[in-house]
């Protein structure tokens, strides 16, 4: 489990308190890492909580830091809203060193947390949760009909679809003129 | 939740963990989704071996997917309810037909009106065709198997099956009848169906006897496969007509002569040129081998050497 504490990205942490994982004590010191999200509450996680994120791990092996150099530089990730990053650091420390099983029930229920989610772990490419919850994305649409899995979904219309289309082709129309000008007027 | 804010990737990993039921009814909420499901899934598709039209003594398919090694229910197609009802209705290659979802089926259920019967059917086709391309390969099973569950009663109607003519289908019967009463009567209607119908990709028939035997050039010797299972008549007519590849027989009806002639115009390519395989079960009586074998002169292998060996793909 992790705790949680206000902080900004750029001050060091106070002192976040962990819950102990394991009741036998672990042979080898086991290293902590920081991250924050837009809300820049900062999340203590372990190194092995992390390694589902290839993001994260990726920049603990490239940036080759020490667990002083983390607590005092928390990853930012200001694209992801804190309660988002929570979910995410939870489930990171609940399947930590663990093999996943074939089903997650405790995604969100909610279309707009799934949506956000989905997002912030395709960002930080957790590939067992993202496909968790794409399954569950999936089973929003199952058994119904296109009109109701337009509307779940917000899948534009044909009509919106060449719209949207002439939209786009004008404003490059508009975009390409505009260009031509400046360079002629460059040129002279 | 806007599914086209999502990165090209994930909206493949959405797509990827949707049953093809599901995907199919997708497919009609855009043309955008589906040109993305189409190219998206291109390798999903591509794996499937095969599509099936099941029809188990009915002309109401269900279509399932099968896969390397799971098959998956896909629809079914039914004859409308005379209430009419129907949750939606969707358009398939110009073709307006309707469709009801229910909680106690996984999958649509598109319905016919049985004058319509066999345009909504292609048009489903056509739409199976484009949606999942050319290369799978279809199947329309025709079945009356339940003939041998079910006590045996005088008043049960022969099951003559529908087949379609669709483009890129192969078709595949099942013609059960072990009740003496129909032996006689339906003969000429089972006669009429094969001279109806197109080539056959393979007919399984368990008849007990056949009162006369088949054209000797109904269709139903120029199927892919046999498996013909029957007393009298035409397990050893197939020694003489038969056009196709494969031939499973079940028969207690052989003259040692029957087969001593089969084997030879096989053996010196006067007939049977695209028989590749051939198995014949003879239940109760006896058959003289060695004559058999002496008659059309069979070399033996030297049994300390392995013998040539040659698969056959199964029908």
């Amino acid at each position: 489990m992790s705790s949680t504490e206000q902080g900004t990205s750029s001050a060091a942490p106070a002192e976040p308190t962990t819950a102990p994982e394991s009741a036998a004590a672990p042979e080898v010191p086991e290293s902590f890492y920081y991250v924050h999200g837009k809300d820049k509450v900062v999340h203590k996680v372990s190194a092995g909580a992390l390694q589902h994120s290839a993001l994260i791990h990726g920049m603990i092996s490239n940036l080759g830091y020490t667990e002083e150099q983390a607590k005092a530089n928390p990853f930012p990730f200001e694209n992801i809203d804190g309660d988002i990053l929570q979910m995410v650091v939870d489930w990171c420390n609940q399947h930590k060193g663990k093999p996943t099983p074939p089903e997650d029930t405790n995604l969100p229920k909610q279309k707009e947390k799934l949506f956000d989610l989905v997002l912030a772990v395709n960002y930080l490419e957790i590939k067992e949760l993202l496909t968790y919850c794409c399954k569950q994305v999936a089973m929003m649409v199952k058994g119904k009909s296109p009109e109701e899995i337009r509307e779940i979904w917000m899948i534009p219309t044909d009509a919106e679809d060449e719209a949207a289309e002439k939209e786009a082709k004008k404003r490059a129309g508009k975009e390409a003129a505009g260009e031509t000008a400046a360079a002629a007027g460059d040129a002279k | 939740m806007i599914l086209s804010k999502y990165p090209y990737l994930v909206q493949n990993e959405i797509l990827r963990n949707m049953k093809c039921s599901d995907l199919f009814l997708l497919s009609f909420v855009s043309k955008n989704m589906k040109k993305l499901i189409k190219s998206s899934q291109r390798n999903r598709f591509r794996r499937i071996s095969s599509i099936l039209y099941d029809c188990w003594e009915s002309d109401q398919p269900y279509v399932s997917i099968f896969y390397e090694r799971s098959r998956c229910t896909m629809m079914r197609i039914v004859k409308q309810e005379e209430n009419g009802k129907y949750d939606f209705r969707l358009n398939l290659c110009g073709k307006r037909i309707d469709f009801r979802l229910s909680d106690q089926c996984n999958y649509p259920v598109a319905m016919f009106h049985p004058r319509d019967k066999e345009s909504v059917i292609k048009s489903i086709h056509n739409y199976f065709l484009d949606f999942f391309g050319n290369s799978v390969e279809f199947y329309w099973r025709s079945e009356n198997m339940n003939y041998l569950l079910r006590p045996c009663t005088w008043e049960s109607p022969f099951f003559i099956p529908f087949l379609p003519q669709l483009q890129n289908l192969s078709l595949c019967v099942s013609i059960c009848c072990i009740i003496p009463s129909w032996i006689f009567a339906d003969m000429n209607k089972l006669e009429k169906f094969f001279s109806a119908s197109p080539v056959l990709k393979s007919v399984f028939m368990k008849v007990r006897k056949t009162t006369e035997p088949f054209n000797p050039e109904s269709k139903l010797y120029q199927a892919e496969s046999v498996v013909i299972d029957q007393d009298w008549l035409t397990a050893p007519d197939i020694l003489r007509y038969f056009k196709g590849r494969q031939a499973f027989l079940f028969s207690n009806n052989y003259e040692a002569s029957d087969l001593i002639q089969f084997l030879d115009r096989w053996k010196s390519g006067e007939a049977f040129q695209k028989l590749e395989y051939l198995q014949i079960d003879v239940v109760f009586e006896y058959i003289p081998k060695n004559q058999i074998l002496n008659a059309i002169g069979a070399k033996y292998i030297d049994a300390t050497k392995t013998p040539p060996t040659h698969s056959v793909p199964k029908v």
